[in-house]
Order: structure tokens, then sequence, then C-alpha cells
């Protein structure tokens, strides 16, 4: 092959690739999009409401997500109310470890909407973003009209591919693509709950007064659930002027969970266990 | 020694700190090693304020009537949490002599969850007195 030839070759390369690339993403309908003159105003810092527990609206017994005898009542399928037990036994021995607590992989969709610590929801025409302090965390949802990928297109992720759009001041939006409970690092809370790599969730969040926002989210999931299950989070906007700080989770950890037994190790300061 | 702008901030952190509570302690993780009903208290010296991520920790030396010297280790917030709270890295200073209330482990290691603390001043930080 002599140069010329090559160079051809090269130039009708870069001409094709946008065809190839734009062939691979969704339709995005910019018409679609809301301007920001007609968007609300989300800005601030948030923290949400309530403890930790997934879905105070179930839950049974009093107390926080790991005392013992506390548990919610997700319609699960028989198998995952199987698996749900097993876990609720294994918090109770203080043996069930939380993905945070060796602070490697992002906690994923719906849980990043139950951490404790700060929240920012940014809204932009095109895109929204949920950025946790805790983690830290961030997720995306495109509001530039695109379409959600074909199942195909998708792959098991922890926070999933997520596309919405606004319903005056609220925003609505769809998430497919999580992996769910496929590998065991992805849990709803420390009860133990969890979903399967067929769940899907629509969410709709708008404030309902000035100083709260509401998220409702219908999870579906033919695996896991018998029939859809609701749950309501609610965020509280912080006073003016806070800061947001990072949260490098794995600056001083020293409660890394024990990888054979599930214990949650605390570490003395020369770094061996004390417990 | 307190400098003025410490006291200032040691104020401001009392004040704030009227509605702390301590569930904030165990965000990262479950603190199921912790008792969550026993309560014990310690006076000794400031060795090292941990304030960093995910979770802050005060080691303080204990001298018993021996002369054995402990080293505690005691875990409250992380510095995220307890900076909007007025909450500072000097807030806890080497050398420091404090008395602090805290959820000691099930096993006995020299290991709690902060409750609160008596500073040189004689002022409190979180709780001290049952609905203080």
């Amino acid at each position: 092959m002599n140069t010329k030839t090559l160079r051809i070759l090269v130039g009708l390369s870069f001409m094709l690739a946008p065809c190839v690339s734009r062939g691979q993403a969704p339709a995005v309908t910019p018409s679609s999009v809301t301007p920001f003159d007609k968007l609300p105003d989300w800005t601030g810092l948030w923290s949400m409401m309530g403890g930790t527990v997934f879905d105070t609206a179930t839950q049974t017994g009093k107390g926080g997500v790991v005392t013992h005898g506390v548990r919610e009542h997700p319609p699960y399928t028989p198998a995952f109310e199987k698996i749900y037990e097993e876990h609720l036994a294994l918090r109770d021995a203080d043996r069930f470890p939380d993905v945070l607590t060796n602070c490697g992989v992002p906690v994923g969709y719906p849980r990043i909407l139950n951490l404790p610590d700060t929240y920012e929801f940014v809204v932009r025409p095109d895109i929204f973003y949920i950025v946790t302090e805790n983690g830290p965390n961030t997720m995306r949802v495109y509001t530039d009209g695109r379409k959600l990928p074909a199942k195909e297109d998708t792959w098991g992720t922890y926070t999933g591919v997520s596309v919405g759009h606004w319903e005056g001041d609220t925003l609505v939006f769809q998430t497919i693509g999580l992996k769910g409970n496929r590998d065991n690092d992805s849990i709803l809370d420390r009860t133990g709950l969890v979903l399967s790599d067929a769940a899907t969730v629509t969410t709709r969040m708008r404030k309902i007064n000035e100083n709260t926002l509401e998220a409702q989210l219908v999870i579906e999931d033919s695996k896991a659930l018998a029939k859809p299950w609701n749950v309501t989070k609610r965020f509280r906007k912080g006073k003016p002027g806070m800061f947001m700080y990072d949260y490098g989770c794995a600056e001083n950890n020293r409660n890394p969970a024990d990888t054979v037994t599930g214990k949650t190790l605390v570490l003395g300061p020369d770094g061996k266990p004390l417990n | 020694m307190i400098n003025t702008l410490n006291r200032v901030l040691l104020i401001a952190l009392i004040v704030s700190l009227g509605l702390f509570t301590v569930q904030p302690v165990f965000a990262h993780h479950s603190g199921a090693g912790f008792s969550p009903d026993a309560v014990k208290e310690i006076t000794g010296t400031v060795k090292e304020f941990q304030f960093r991520n995910p979770h802050s920790w005060i080691q303080v030396n204990v001298t018993d009537a021996t002369g054995k010297v402990t080293e505690w280790s005691i875990e409250w917030g992380s510095p995220n949490q307890l900076g909007r709270e007025g909450v500072r890295p000097a807030t806890f200073s080497p050398g420091m002599n404090v008395t602090i209330k805290f959820h000691p482990m099930l096993n006995g290691s020299p290991v709690g969850g902060f409750i609160g603390a008596k500073m040189p001043d004689g002022k409190i930080l979180g709780k001290w007195d049952a609905g203080e």
C-alpha cells in the first residue's frame, strides 16, 4: 500500500467515524428540551429527611437499619424474600458488610437517594445531576430529548442509564440497565434490601414546598418483585451558604469489612483490628 | 491552652451542637460493634485528632492508677458533618486534657463511639447529661 492510498483510507475512516457513532447513539430531539427559564430552582444543598431505612412506609420494628427486628416489606417474590431474610440474619450477626464500608464502588440507584450527608440536585436543560457528598456519588439523567437505549445496548451498572423530561415543575425519569444483586455489591440499605438486574425505576421529583424536595419511585422488577413497589424519599433544603466538601472515603478508613467473615472491623491507630 | 480564635470557634461549636445527634457517627459503617446502651467515661490527654474522612477519631492517652498508659480511639462524625457544625481540626489539640463520654466497644477494646466531651474550660461538646 503506497502513501497516497493510505492517506485516502485514513481520510475516509475519519469521515465515516461520526456516522458509525451516530448509529449507536440514541436519537436526540432538541425541540423537547425545556429551556433554563422554564426550569424550577433546586439550587442549594439538600439532606435526606429521616434515617437510612429505605422504605419507612413498610418498616416494622423500631429503630434504624442495624437494629435487630427492623425490616421492610417490599412486595418481594418468594425467592427474593428468602434472600432478604438471609441478609437480615447476617445483619443481626453483624456479618452483613455494606459496600460503602470499603470505599470502593458507587452506591447505585435507587440507593443514591438514601444517603446521609449533603446533596446537590443540578438542573440544566439538557441534563440533571444528582451529586452526593457521601461516597461521593454522581448520577446523570439525560433530559435532552434522547430516548432510552434498547435493552441489548445496556449492561448492568450501579446507576444504570436514565432519561427524563419535565412535566411542569416535575422531573420524570426512567432508569434501566441496573446491575442489582448480580455481584452482591449493590444494596438499598443496611437491612439487606436488594433488587435484581431486571429492575427498572420510574422516578418523579418535585418541590412540594420551598424547602422540601420529594422523589416518588415506582420500582418494577420481574425477578425480585411480585408487583410494583412505591417508595417516597424527601430532602430538606440546607441553610444558605453551606459548603459541600470532598469525601475521600479511603482517606482514613478505620472500618473496612473483613472480606472473609463480612464483619466490619475497627482498626486501631496502628492499623491492626481491635475487634 | 486555647487561643482566642479557638475560643470563639468553641463557643460557636457548643451553640451549634445543641441539636447534634450521635447518628452521623455511623454514617459510614453500621456501628454494630458499639454497645448502644452502655456509656463509659475517660479522662486523659489528647494525642491526636484525626479530622479526616470517612470518620473523625480522637486519640486519647489515659493513665491508670499504676501508671500504665492506654491509648483510646474515640470515633466521631465525618469532618464534613462536624465542620458544618463548627468543629475544627484544632478543636482537640495534642496535649489537651479532656473527659469524654462514649458508647464502648462490646468486646472491651479501647474504642468508643463519641457522645460528648468536657473541654479544659468546662464547656461541653455534644451531649453530656440526659436531655442535654
